[in-house]
C-alpha cells in the first residue's frame, strides 16, 4: 500500500504549497501577501520535475499516461499561472495600497484564489494517475469544485457571480450523472479498480454482448464527464461562463477541466476496450461507440456553427473550445489502432498530443484579452471582449496584435504551426480506423473554424484602428506577466513543432492490448445470465 | 463468479422481513430518485430546490452503491459512499455560499432573475 | 473474483452489543449526575432574565424572518469540516484494531490518519487567520 505514496510526490508538493498559500494570502503584511504567486510558481515547477522523474508506470492499460499527463498539467499550469497574476482582489488591493481601506483577512480572496488554483491542478494530476473509480471521482471533483469559486470571485461584477452559479449548478448535475454511471459500472463488474473492471468487462464481452447495466453505466459516465470537456449535451454553460469569468480564469477553464475530462475518458474507455469483434476495424462496443460518435459530431458542429455567429471574442473562444473537444473525441473513437509503435495510427496518442497543443495555443488568445482593458461606466476596469476592441491591434500594439494573430492561426491549425501537427494525427488515426464519414465531418468543421479564426486575424491585422472618439479605446493593463504568458504561448506555437514531443505523446498513448488477446485464445466463458425484470 | 442479477440480495442471511427484497427493488428506488432529481433540476427555478435535486441524484447513486456493495459482498461500494458524502457536504457548503452571495445582491432566489449574458 | 465474506446480522454475537449498552448507560448517568448536582448545589434565583427560554442565548421573541449574521454561516462551515472528518475517523478506528501492530504497516496506517488530521488543522488555522472565531 505504501507504494501509492511514491506515485504521488507531485500532488503532495502542490497540496503542501496550496496549504501554505492559503495562510500566507491572509497576512496583514502586503509583502508577505505578494509571496503567493512565487510560491505557486515554484511549486508548479517542482511538481513538473517530480512528475517527469518520479512517476512510476501505472498498472492500468495505459501505463505511461500518468507521467505524461502530470507533466503536461504542471507545464501548462505554470503558463496559466503567469496569466492569472493580478486577477483576485484587484480593486480591494488598490484601495488598501492607497489607504482608502484597511486590510481585513475576511475580505481578501487572494490566498484562496491561488490555493484553489493549485488544488485544481492537483486534481488534474490525480485524474491522470487514477487507477480506481473512487479515486477518479474524487480527482474530478477536486479539479472542478475550486474552479466554481474561482469563476465567481474572478471579477467583482454580478456577471461573474452569475457565471459561477451557473457553472456550479450544471457542474453538480454533471457530477451526479457520472457518479451514477460509476455506481452502475461497479454494480456490473463488482470492483472499482480499472484492471478488475477491464477484466470483468472483457470476460463479459467475450461471452456475448455487454451487460445492460455496464453499458448504461459507461454511457452515463461519458455523458457526465462530457460536462467537464464541454461536449454537446452538457455544453450549455460554456459560453456564458467563459464570458462572465475574467479572461485568465476562462483560459484556465478551457484547459484544466477539459484535460481532466479527457484523462478520465481515456481511463474509463481503456477499461471497456477498443476491440469490437470486426477486426482489423477495432472499435468500442456497439452502444458506447454510437453515443460517442454522435457526441463528437454534434460537439464539433454545434461549437463551430455557433462560434461563427458571435461578436464577443470570449464567446468565440468558448464555442471554439467546444469544437476542439469534438475534434479530440474523434481520436477517442478511433482508438489505439493495431500498430503499437505508430503515432499516426494511434488516436489516443493524438488526443494526448492535442491536449498539449490546445493548452499552449489557447493561452495566447486569452492573454491578449486579459492584457487589454478599459474603465467601464461603473468605474471598474473591464476587459476587452467585443471583437471591435481588437480592431487594428497590430498597428496600435504590435506585440499584443501579433500574439493574437499567431495564436488564432495556431488554433486554426495552419501548417507550419503547432496546431497543424496536433490536428494531423487526429485525421490519420480516423482514417486508419476506417471511419471515413467522421473524418469528412472533421475536415468540414475545420473549414468552418477557418471563418471565425480568420475573422479574428483579419480584424487584428488588416483593419484600421477606430478613429478617436468612438467609445473608450482599450489600453494595455498593468500586468507584464500576462504579456509574458502570451509571448510564451506564441513561442510554444512556433517552437514546439520542432521538438519531437510527439514521441512522448506516442509513448503515453500506448494501450496495452495483451490481456485481451490472451483471453480470446482461451475457450469462451459461460454466458452471463441476462437480467430478468 | 456469482450468478449476476439472479440471486436475491438477502441470500438467507438477513432477517425474514427482508427476504422478499431483491437487488431490483434497490436499483428501482435509486433510478427513480435519480430521475426525480433530474426532472426537478430541469423544471424548478428556485436555486435551493435545484440544489436539493442534485443532492437527490447524488444520494440515488449512494443507494445503488450500497445495494451493489451488498450484492457483491465487498466493502468497495460502502467506501465509495463515504467519499460521496464528503463531496456532497463540500458541494453543499459551496452552494449555500453562492446562494447567500446571490441573495445579498438581488434579494431573490429565482434563477431566471439572473440573465445578464445572452448570445 | 471470489467475494470476501463479511459478518452478517444473523451471526453477530449479541454480547458484542454490551459495550454499546455500557456507553448508553454512561451517557444517561452523565446527564442525570450533572442535572442532579446542579439541582443540589446550585443557587436558585427567580426573575425575568432567568425565566426566558434560552438563558444568555438568543432572544426568543421577534420576527422569524430576521436576517442572521453571516458569521453563523462561517461557524457552520467550520463545524462541517470537523463533522465530515468524523466520517473518516470512525471506519479508520474500527479497522485499525485489526492491523497487526508488530508490522511496519501499522505505522503507515497511523501516519495516514495523522496526515489526514493535519489537513484539518490547516483548515482550522486558515479559519482562525480569516477571523472566523472572532466575535465582536
Amino acid at each position: 500500500m505504501i507504494e501509492k505514496i511514491h506515485a504521488l510526490w507531485p500532488e503532495i508538493t502542490l497540496f503542501a504549497a496550496a496549504c501554505v498559500v492559503m495562510v500566507v494570502g491572509l497576512s496583514r503584511n502586503v509583502q508577505v501577501r505578494r509571496l503567493c504567486v512565487p510560491v505557486c510558481f515554484i511549486a508548479l515547477v517542482a511538481a513538473g520535475v517530480l512528475a517527469w522523474f518520479t512517476t512510476p508506470m501505472s498498472a492500468a492499460a495505459m501505463a505511461h499516461l500518468p507521467q505524461y499527463g502530470k507533466t503536461l498539467a504542471a507545464f501548462v499550469g505554470a503558463l496559466l499561472l503567469l496569466l492569472l497574476v493580478g486577477t483576485p482582489d484587484r480593486e480591494y488591493e488598490d484601495d488598501v495600497a492607497r489607504g482608502r481601506a484597511a486590510f481585513e483577512p475576511i475580505r481578501g480572496t487572494r490566498g484562496e484564489f491561488y490555493a484553489f488554483y493549485l488544488f485544481s491542478i492537483t486534481g488534474l494530476m490525480l485524474c491522470a494517475g487514477a487507477d480506481d473509480l473512487i479515486w477518479l471521482f474524487l480527482a474530478l471533483e477536486l479539479t472542478s469544485l475550486p474552479t466554481y469559486i474561482m469563476v465567481a470571485i474572478s471579477t467583482g461584477r454580478n456577471r461573474s457571480m452569475e457565471a459561477g452559479v451557473k457553472y456550479f449548478f450544471l457542474g453538480a448535475l454533471g457530477a451526479a450523472t457520472f457518479l451514477f454511471g460509476f455506481a452502475l459500472i461497479y454494480g456490473a463488474t463488482g470492483s472499482t479498480k480499472y484492471t478488475a473492471i477491464a477484466e470483468a468487462l472483457q470476460a463479459q464481452y467475450q461471452a456475448g454482448p455487454l451487460n445492460a447495466i455496464a453499458v448504461a453505466g459507461v454511457v452515463l459516465a461519458v455523458l457526465g464527464i462530457g460536462f467537464k470537456i464541454a461536449a454537446v449535451p452538457m455544453h450549455f454553460y460554456t459560453a456564458d461562463v467563459y464570458q462572465g469569468a475574467s479572461a485568465p480564469v476562462s483560459a484556465m477553464l478551457a484547459f484544466v477541466p477539459k484535460a481532466a475530462g479527457f484523462f478520465a475518458l481515456l481511463g474509463l474507455l481503456s477499461c471497456v476496450g477498443w476491440f469490437r469483434a470486426t477486426e482489423p476495424n477495432t472499435s468500442l462496443p456497439e452502444p458506447i461507440h454510437e453515443v460517442l460518435w454522435f457526441m463528437a459530431v454534434l460537439t464539433m458542429t454545434v461549437g463551430n456553427v455557433l462560434a461563427v455567429m458571435q461578436n464577443s471574442v470570449k464567446r468565440i473562444l468558448a464555442y471554439s473550445s467546444i469544437a476542439h473537444s469534438g475534434y479530440m473525441l474523434v481520436g477517442l473513437i478511433a482508438g489505439p489502432g493495431l500498430q503499437k509503435d505508430s503515432f499516426t495510427h494511434n488516436g489516443l496518442a493524438a488526443v494526448l498530443f492535442y491536449l498539449l497543443v490546445y493548452g499552449v495555443s489557447n493561452i495566447g488568445a486569452f492573454a491578449v484579452l486579459a492584457c487589454l482593458e478599459r474603465r467601464g461606466r461603473d468605474g471598474q476596469m473591464e476587459e476587452a471582449d467585443d471583437i471591435a476592441d481588437l480592431r487594428g491591434l497590430c498597428s496600435r500594439r504590435p506585440l499584443l496584435g501579433w500574439i493574437m494573430v499567431i495564436s488564432s492561426l495556431g488554433l486554426l491549425g495552419l501548417p507550419p504551426l503547432l496546431g497543424f501537427w496536433g490536428k494531423m494525427p487526429l485525421f490519420t488515426a480516423g482514417v486508419s480506423s476506417g471511419d471515413y464519414l467522421l473524418v469528412v465531418i472533421l475536415g468540414l468543421n475545420s473549414a468552418i473554424a477557418a471563418f471565425y479564426y480568420l475573422r479574428l486575424v483579419g480584424v487584428t491585422l488588416l483593419e484600421a484602428p477606430d478613429a478617436p472618439g468612438r467609445g473608450v479605446p482599450v489600453q494595455p493593463g498593468p500586468f507584464p506577466t500576462r504579456v509574458l504568458a502570451g509571448v510564451a504561448s506564441v513561442a510554444g506555437i512556433i517552437m514546439l513543432s520542432f521538438i519531437p514531443l510527439t514521441n512522448q505523446a506516442q509513448r503515453a498513448g500506448i494501450y496495452n492490448r495483451d490481456p485481451i488477446i490472451k483471453r480470446s485464445a482461451e475457450p469462451a466463458q459461460p454466458a452471463v445470465p441476462k437480467p430478468e425484470v | 463468479m456469482t450468478a449476476l442479477f439472479t440471486a436475491t440480495l438477502a441470500q438467507g442471511e438477513l432477517p425474514n422481513v427482508m427476504s422478499g427484497v431483491t437487488l431490483y427493488h434497490f436499483l428501482f428506488t435509486s433510478a427513480a430518485m435519480f430521475v426525480i432529481g433530474l426532472i426537478g433540476f430541469l423544471t424548478r427555478r428556485n436555486l435551493i430546490i435545484m440544489f436539493l435535486c442534485t443532492e437527490l441524484m447524488f444520494q440515488a447513486a449512494g443507494i445503488a452503491l450500497i445495494a451493489f456493495s451488498r450484492f457483491w459482498m465487498n466493502h468497495t461500494g460502502e467506501t465509495f459512499v463515504i467519499f460521496v458524502l464528503t463531496v456532497a457536504a463540500a458541494e453543499a457548503a459551496m452552494a449555500l455560499a453562492l446562494v447567500v452571495l446571490l441573495f445579498r445582491r438581488k434579494e431573490t432566489l429565482d434563477s431566471s432573475a439572473w440573465r445578464e449574458m445572452k448570445g | 473474483m471470489t467475494p470476501t465474506m463479511i459478518p452478517t446480522l444473523a451471526n453477530t454475537d449479541i454480547a458484542s452489543y454490551l459495550l454499546i449498552l455500557i456507553l448508553i448507560g454512561g451517557a444517561i448517568s452523565f446527564a442525570v449526575i450533572n442535572l442532579g448536582a446542579s439541582y443540589l448545589l446550585g443557587p436558585r434565583r427567580q426573575g425575568q432574565t432567568k425565566g426566558i427560554t434560552y438563558e444568555s442565548g438568543m432572544n426568543p421573541v421577534g420576527t422569524a424572518r430576521k436576517r442572521f449574521n453571516v458569521r453563523f454561516y462561517l461557524i457552520a462551515m467550520v463545524f462541517l469540516v470537523f463533522d465530515i472528518e468524523i466520517i473518516f475517523l470512525y471506519p479508520w478506528a474500527v479497522t485499525f484494531s485489526n492491523v497487526d501492530h508488530t508490522m511496519t504497516d501499522a505505522l503507515t496506517w497511523l501516519g495516514r490518519i495523522l496526515f489526514f488530521i493535519l489537513t484539518t488543522i490547516v483548515a482550522y488555522v486558515y479559519g482562525m487567520r480569516k477571523g472566523v472565531f472572532k466575535f465582536d
